[in-house]
């Protein structure tokens, strides 16, 4: 114990010492990039590249990574910065931007990246990022929710696999086709996949079904706004595919990616880049995945909640905000994300100048929902959104498998929320 | 030059023992106490990610983060699935680890080896356990089901143990006492073979049965360990976080949240450091009442 003292002693000096010693810095500044995705299969190398290339073409910059797994990688940068080590650079999710943003570590684009640049990116992306009137985040690259669907399945359970449902009537006659087919293994095949299981995520995913219906989680002032007919279309609707068995119960995403992968889901909702998952366990998924744009439901056009993989900036000084301007610049390029949009992470470009590109103009497997990417709704940002959505997963929950009256859920739901959401 | 009275051999003793104490006491202030006492006063604040970051200190709130808590009902949920998960995962425990210690202390062929065998578990990483037990249960093609199919004759088809908030915790429950099981077992073992034997005799050639002899005999000379051994279980069930959060992250509807998951769910995930402090407060004061009467109903007696 003494040693460990001693240790974190010596350790707290010498932070202290270096800290002051950094002004007088000379040679190549170096900056701190939190990226959980090293640890994740697949997109190591894609990273990895990133860094020798951009160490070659600009010598006068290091990039140090922060790693940790997903779950962990806020808690890492946070505890960081509590320490007096702050990052540049986090690549995160666009959930992340009002944490991040009400923890003092985020700051406004505008004040490290070129106008020129920010001004290709679309407009209503840039929006997508905005707390009182300043973006905190810049996208690498876009999805909404979409729908993926096996075509052998739909082909087995005698469906069009060209004709996918566009509204959740038309999906739950589907099911009750597909919800008769066996696997090879003579496992269940679930019709139809919406996570809620509890994880922030989900609670993303549960406020797009919402928008699905027309429906709204959060007013335009960051109120709780749940009293509206979408809203409870939606949790209906949840109730009423667990009743038939349709969707696999308290599913996180990659448990739904997992079934999907081995035939075993028809549909499931995912952000595209979800599809890497899937690829990941089954490399043949690729010859019967498609993908739909989002149901309507209600009354509601079937729009969607934009998600996006996005760099959150944090401003460390001149030399280094310089430094980390290069790097977000050197990434978000056509250059660098061609083949892993292609290959890798199916998505919607952000940038204007970026729409044509090959991977995206010719990716099979987003093809079917190429006009979602245009109808997506804002959700405003507040600072407690990752409460909000864990209170979804809840309600979720409840009108499932806890069976609960929808209306006595949704009666819940507020009361909880209430102390969270002020 | 007067040097004054020499300090007596009691003096410098007492000195001396202080001297050896210092290093212990100021560890533990440093790093038990003061932590502790800082978390209490954090409890009042309205203290978030900012506070750290910017180094300003926590805004007294009047009870709020107390009130949320209630009011919510978070707060009494996770106490009663806290406390079902410590009585139970103890009760089973206790009769699981006795029944194979007696069968272990009995000379039964292949006691050693089952010995370091059972112990596995024991050595398993929390997590890694966690996981295993989510793979055994899992709802689609995990062993349970399976298991539920074949000797049900295909009619239990949808087994989901961890998905159904009725026995949610019972599953993490069974993942615990599989891990737990064993160090109870050695515990209880070790007492075992502590009891006399010409006592045990003595009360055979008396005509006590093997009940008699077990709950007048065996029971009583055990005392110190079975106490040792339940303490020891409640602190680690009471504090029980990594099975909780790797296998059902306190779902599904709050059904396995338990003031483990609650603490750092406010604390970490909805970044209220004070709200967390709140709950851990709460905690803490429940796990020192509740050891503290157990050590009041169970008295132990020197049996020598």
């Amino acid at each position: 114990m003494l040693l460990v003292a001693l240790v974190a002693l010596g350790c707290a000096f010498g932070a202290g010492s270096k800290e002051a010693a950094a002004p007088a810095q000379s040679g190549p500044v170096t900056i701190k990039v939190a990226n959980y995705a090293l640890l994740e299969s697949g997109y190591e190398q894609f990273w990895k590249g990133i860094k020798t290339g951009f160490e070659a073409a600009n010598p006068d910059v290091k990039i140090e990574w922060v790693t940790a797994p997903y779950g962990e990688i806020m808690n890492q940068v946070i505890n960081m910065a509590g320490g007096g080590d702050k990052v540049d650079v986090v690549f995160g999710e666009i959930g992340w931007v009002p944490g991040f943003e009400d923890a003092g570590l985020a700051a406004p684009i505008d004040e490290i990246l070129p106008a020129e640049f920010i001004k290709d990116f679309y407009p209503d992306v840039i929006d997508s990022f905005k707390i009182k009137g300043k973006a905190y985040g810049i996208p690498l690259y876009i999805s909404p929710y979409v729908l993926y669907y096996n075509k052998d399945l739909f082909k087995q359970a005698g469906l069009d696999p060209n004709q996918p449902p566009k509204t959740y009537d038309e999906m739950l006659a589907m099911a009750e086709k597909l919800s008769q087919l066996k696997d090879k293994n003579d496992n269940k095949v679930y019709a139809f996949g919406q996570t809620t299981a509890s994880v922030p995520v989900s609670g993303s995913s549960l406020t797009a079904m919402v928008f699905n219906f027309g429906g709204q989680v959060l007013d335009a002032n960051g109120k709780v706004s749940v009293d509206n007919e979408g809203f409870k279309q939606a949790f209906s609707m949840l109730q009423t595919l667990d009743q038939k068995g349709y969707n696999p119960q308290n599913a996180k995403l990659k448990d739904l990616r997992n079934l999907f992968a081995l035939g075993q889901l028809a549909m499931y909702y995912d952000q595209s880049w979800g599809f890497n998952g899937v690829k990941s366990i089954n490399a043949e998924a690729k010859n019967f995945t498609a993908s739909a744009s989002p149901l309507k439901g209600g009354k509601g056009s079937g729009q969607s909640l934009l998600q996006a993989h996005c760099f959150i900036l944090v401003n460390n000084g001149k030399a280094r905000a310089n430094a980390t301007s290069k790097f977000v610049q050197y990434v978000i390029n056509e250059k660098q994300l061609n083949d892993y949009l292609a290959n890798l992470t199916p998505a919607y470009p952000a940038k204007k100048s970026m729409a044509s590109m090959e991977g995206v103009a010719n990716n099979g497997v987003l093809k079917g929902a190429a006009a979602s990417a245009g109808n997506v709704k804002m959700q405003t940002f507040i600072p407690a959104l990752n409460d909000l959505n864990l209170e979804l997963c809840t309600l979720a929950q409840a009108v499932t498998v806890s069976h609960t009256n929808v209306d006595d859920a949704i009666a819940t739901f507020k009361k909880n929320v209430a102390t969270k959401v002020k | 030059m007067d040097m004054g009275k020499p300090l007596d051999k009691h003096t410098l003793d007492n000195w001396y023992s202080m001297g050896l104490t210092l290093p212990a006491l100021i560890i533990s202030t440093v790093f038990i106490l003061i932590p502790i006492v800082d978390s209490v006063v954090k409890s009042f604040l309205q203290y978030g990610v900012k506070n750290i970051i910017s180094g300003k200190p926590g805004v007294w709130n009047q009870f709020a983060n107390y009130r949320a808590l209630v009011q919510s009902n978070a707060l009494p949920n996770a106490i009663r699935n806290t406390f079902f998960f410590v009585v139970f995962v103890i009760l089973f425990q206790f009769v699981l680890g006795m029944i194979l210690a007696l069968i272990l202390n009995s000379n039964v062929k292949g006691a050693r080896f089952f010995r370091s065998i059972m112990m596995m578990p024991w050595v398993v990483p929390t997590v890694i356990s966690a996981l295993i037990w989510m793979w055994l249960f899992q709802p689609q093609y995990g062993l349970v089901k399976y298991l539920a199919s074949v000797f049900s004759f295909g009619k239990a088809t949808d087994v989901a143990v961890l998905n159904n908030p009725d026995t949610a915790l019972i599953g993490v429950s069974v993942a615990a006492l599989w891990k737990q099981i064993p160090l109870m077992t050695l515990l209880l073992l070790a007492g075992l073979q502590n009891v006399p034997d010409d006592i045990l005799e003595a009360a055979t050639i008396d005509g006590a049965g093997k009940a008699r002899r077990f709950f007048s005999i065996v029971m009583p000379y055990m005392g110190s360990v079975i106490k040792v051994a339940i303490s020891m279980s409640i602190i680690e069930n009471f504090k029980q976080f990594p099975l909780f959060w790797t296998m059902t992250g306190g779902g599904p509807d709050g059904a396995t949240t338990n003031l483990a998951v609650l603490s750092y769910r406010e604390a970490f995930v909805s970044m209220n450091l004070g709200s967390g402090a709140a709950v851990t407060t709460i905690w803490m004061l429940l796990m020192i009442v509740t050891v503290y009467l157990y050590n009041k109903a169970f008295k132990t007696y020197d049996m020598t």
